[in-house]
């Protein structure tokens, strides 16, 4: 038990240190790494709870696809990082108000005395080939088949949400499509012989009465 | 394991709206830019088919289905009708404003039915998890819908200023359910009731959890002090999708308060009670004052939303079976007069014109009069005159105050509606007494619009004279 | 259980070890002597022609976001092919509409163009 307590105390001062980092650096993307951290350390105190298989998701959703996301729209807003934080000291007082009373009421609250040892005693720890991913799923499609279903509504909401407000098409760009080059063949199809009058020369008069014209380009 | 079908049929009118809404997002993929008027077609027959469904599986005893995850009563089947016929009458509204803009597309007909299906779920939740995740759902599909005009700067800040506000709600709401869940250690109702009752006052984490629950309803709802994304989406948004979210989710917002603190914490009344004086007291008094100040439409009807707000909590706070009643009552006809009146702003519209501002309303009766009287009688309804179903559905709310002997709640209640009778009346005036601008031209309608809006006015004058007949429906549910 | 993961605790501190240790050796024994032209930010030999804070295109945003639906999407499909057996035909249907949900929004991305990179 000991080097468990342990464990849990480092990994729990790692999440909270990086969670204050998140919010008092300067540069977005550090703050984004330092969430990357406490996503990472918060995942080992799920280890730590026998929730391995939530441990996991969380570093390969979050830190693998979430955090990476959150990179993206760092990087794609124009973020002037000084008036980002001009009203930072200006709220700073009642921010700090707001957080000590909920930080208090907290504390009473989530304390020993309702959630401590004699409320909620330790389970037993689970066997050495315990699978909690299996545990995981013999709930999820049985007692929790419907929210599963709802899940499944709200990731395709997710999509086609997504799709129409960011996908734009954009006719100017010039692109090649290689499944349109490849399916080329030979044959009178491929090159289009096109009747026209012949050209007739320009006369010279035109062009010599311009001379600007050519120098500046 | 077996699963046994019968658990199917009770969300028939949710497979329905899944498989309409899937219809039509495949379909619009093959669709040509003329014919996407399909789309408009299939959404308004999905949805038609869903009400019939709805009244084919509902009645009878309460069952609950899913491993207690899903509850059919005579709550869910009286809801899931007024959702469904609020939409309905809301999507007929919007096609020519889509049209003219060109955003008559698939996506907004998908988007709009997936809120409505999550509203369906939160309206049967049994359990804090599908409330939870049908909230999302609605609340999801509502953020795309605001922010649905690509090229609007407005919209995307409102959409912004939605979803930020609407993810902190939901996260305070969560975490209310995670400190229930610690101290009943159920997130099913009927468990959590019955763990409530023995615990009672107690277990201050219950305590705890309620605060943040109401909060979290409060943010759903609109409710001061937590009203501050109302009048910037309704003012950003496209009218459209205002139409969509400020019409049916406050029926589904009344649904997520009476599953969480009637059927989950219902003993714990003299707690949450206090909590929501104080949130009925602040709406009513705010919107109703500040919707004078306003010259946007928009705005005036969002602080008017928040106004009645106030009224529906004021029949849940009185935590008697009538109160609920007139309550359940008093969404429903707020839910329809949002949609008259938001519908009579999209008929204003035009191709490159909103109607946003007050003055736009102005001569209404001089260029259709027909829809100048449905629009008075929305208003009429909204400043609740005698013998429109506002004045029925107030008189209810305040009669259940009454008696449960809080006479002081209810005279506020008429003092604050009397102010605000004032800026419905103006609306009013606006439309019969004022001269149309030179450039307004006569109102033509298509697709049913005149016919739909019809039925909403008149619906307000009959349920206003005979109010019996949704009444009692209302009743029965809480009975 | 706990008990398995102790190799890999000691992975993760040897891992963290090997790429600190150098970085920090280096930052004490090597010879630290910086001034302004050292520190300014350089491009081959120019001025910096522009911040290095380059706005990135919005479709990064939506590849990496479908990217994510189909991630969540897996997290889902390793519980349930762990209890498969044991559930039977009841948990493959459970997931046959699951998955039909998500292929309808494959389908629409597909045909709407968002997985091509014009």
């Amino acid at each position: 038990m000991g080097f468990e307590k342990f464990l849990f105390y480092v990994f729990a001062l790692i999440t909270l240190w990086a969670a204050g980092m998140v919010i008092t650096r300067k540069n977005p993307v550090h703050s984004v790494l330092f969430l990357v951290l406490a996503f990472v350390s918060s995942a080992a105190l799920w280890l730590l709870l026998e929730a391995e298989f939530l441990g996991i998701v969380l570093v390969l959703v979050y830190v693998g696809a979430v955090m990476v996301l959150f990179l993206f729209v760092i990087m794609m807003l124009d973020i002037d990082i000084a008036t980002l934080r001009a009203g930072f000291i200006r709220y700073l007082p009642i921010g700090i108000l707001i957080t000590a009373v909920m930080a208090v009421e907290i504390f009473l609250i989530v304390g020993p005395s309702n959630f401590g040892l004699e409320a909620f005693p330790a389970p037993e720890p689970a066997a050495a080939d315990a699978s909690n991913a299996a545990d995981l799923g013999r709930v999820l499609y049985t007692l929790y088949l419907y929210p599963v279903e709802i899940a499944a509504v709200i990731l395709l909401v997710a999509i086609v949400a997504a799709i129409r407000l960011t996908l734009r098409r954009r006719p100017e760009t010039k692109f090649v499509d290689p499944s349109r080059q490849v399916r080329v063949k030979k044959g009178p199809r491929r090159i289009r012989l096109v009747k026209m009058a012949a050209e007739v020369a320009v006369p010279a008069a035109v062009s010599s009465a311009q001379p600007g014209v050519e120098e500046n380009s | 394991m077996h699963f046994d079908a019968a658990n199917l049929i009770p969300i028939l009118p949710e497979i329905t709206l899944l498989i309409t809404a899937s219809l039509v997002l495949m379909v619009d993929l093959y669709l040509k830019e003329h014919e996407k008027g399909l789309n408009h077609t299939l959404t308004l027959i999905g949805i038609a088919i869903a009400i019939v469904l709805t009244g084919a599986v509902g009645g009878g005893e309460p069952q609950v289905f899913f491993d207690g995850n899903l509850i059919r009563d005579d709550i869910s089947d009286l809801l899931k009708g007024a959702i469904l016929i609020v939409s309905l009458l809301a999507f007929v509204y919007v096609r020519a404003w889509l049209q003219d803009r060109g955003m008559l597309v698939g996506e907004f007909y998908v988007l709009g039915l997936f809120a409505i299906l999550g509203m369906l779920i939160m309206v049967s939740a049994n359990s804090f998890l599908p409330l939870y995740l049908g909230l999302e759902l609605q609340a999801l599909s509502l953020y795309a819908l605001v922010a649905f005009d690509r090229d609007s700067k407005k919209g995307a800040e409102a959409a912004m200023k939605y979803f930020v506000l609407g993810a902190l709600g939901s996260g305070m709401l969560l975490y209310g359910v995670s400190m229930i869940y610690g101290a009943t250690g159920s997130i099913e109702f009927a468990p959590v009731a019955q763990a409530v009752a023995e615990q009672g006052m107690s277990n201050k984490v219950l305590v705890f959890g309620i605060a943040f629950l109401v909060i979290g309803i409060g943010f759903k709802f609109g409710a001061v002090p937590f009203h501050m994304w109302v009048p910037d989406i309704y003012e950003g948004a496209p009218t459209p999708s205002v139409l969509i979210l400020g019409s049916a989710p406050k029926i589904a917002a009344f649904a997520l308060a009476i599953r969480m603190l009637v059927d989950g914490l219902g003993s714990l009344h003299p707690d949450w009670h206090q909590m929501l004086v104080i949130l009925a007291v602040l709406s009513m008094g705010l919107g109703n004052l500040v919707a004078i100040a306003q010259s946007n439409i928009k705005r005036m009807l969002a602080y008017s939303t928040i106004s009645h707000v106030g009224f529906i909590f004021l029949g849940l706070l009185a935590g008697s079976e009538q109160g609920y009643a007139s309550a359940m009552f008093y969404s429903i006809v707020y839910a329809v007069m949002a949609a008259g009146a938001f519908g009579i702003l999209l008929i204003l519209s035009r191709e490159g014109f909103d109607a946003e501002r007050l003055e736009d309303l102005k001569g209404l009766n001089d260029r259709d009069a027909w829809y100048a009287a449905m629009m008075a009688l929305v208003m009429f309804s909204m400043a609740g005159v005698p013998p429109t179903v506002g004045f029925m559905a107030k008189l209810l709310v305040l009669e259940a105050v009454v008696r449960v002997d809080m006479v002081w709640l209810a005279l506020v209640a008429v003092f604050f509606s009397i102010i605000g009778a004032f800026y419905y009346l103006r609306v009013v005036k606006f439309i019969y007494f004022d001269k149309p601008a030179d450039d307004a031209p006569l109102l033509v309608t298509t697709g049913g619009v005149r016919v739909a809006m019809s039925i909403n006015g008149l619906v307000l004058l009959a349920l206003g004279v005979f109010p019996a007949a949704l009444l009692t429906l209302c009743q029965d549910a809480f009975a | 259980m706990i008990d398995n993961y102790l190799p890999i605790l000691i992975f993760i501190l040897v891992g963290i070890l090997v790429g600190v240790g150098p970085l920090v050796i280096g930052y004490l024994l090597g010879p630290r002597r910086p001034d302004s032209e050292k520190d300014s930010p350089y491009e081959c030999g120019f001025e910096a022609f522009e911040t290095a804070r380059l706005k990135f295109d919005v479709r990064y945003y939506l590849v990496a976001i479908l990217f994510i639906v189909f991630d969540l999407e897996i997290a889902f499909l390793f519980p349930w092919a762990l209890v498969l057996q044991e559930l039977g035909i009841y948990a493959f249907w459970a997931m046959v509409v699951f998955l039909g949900i998500l292929v309808v929004g494959f389908i629409y991305e597909w045909k709407k163009g968002a997985l091509e990179w014009e």
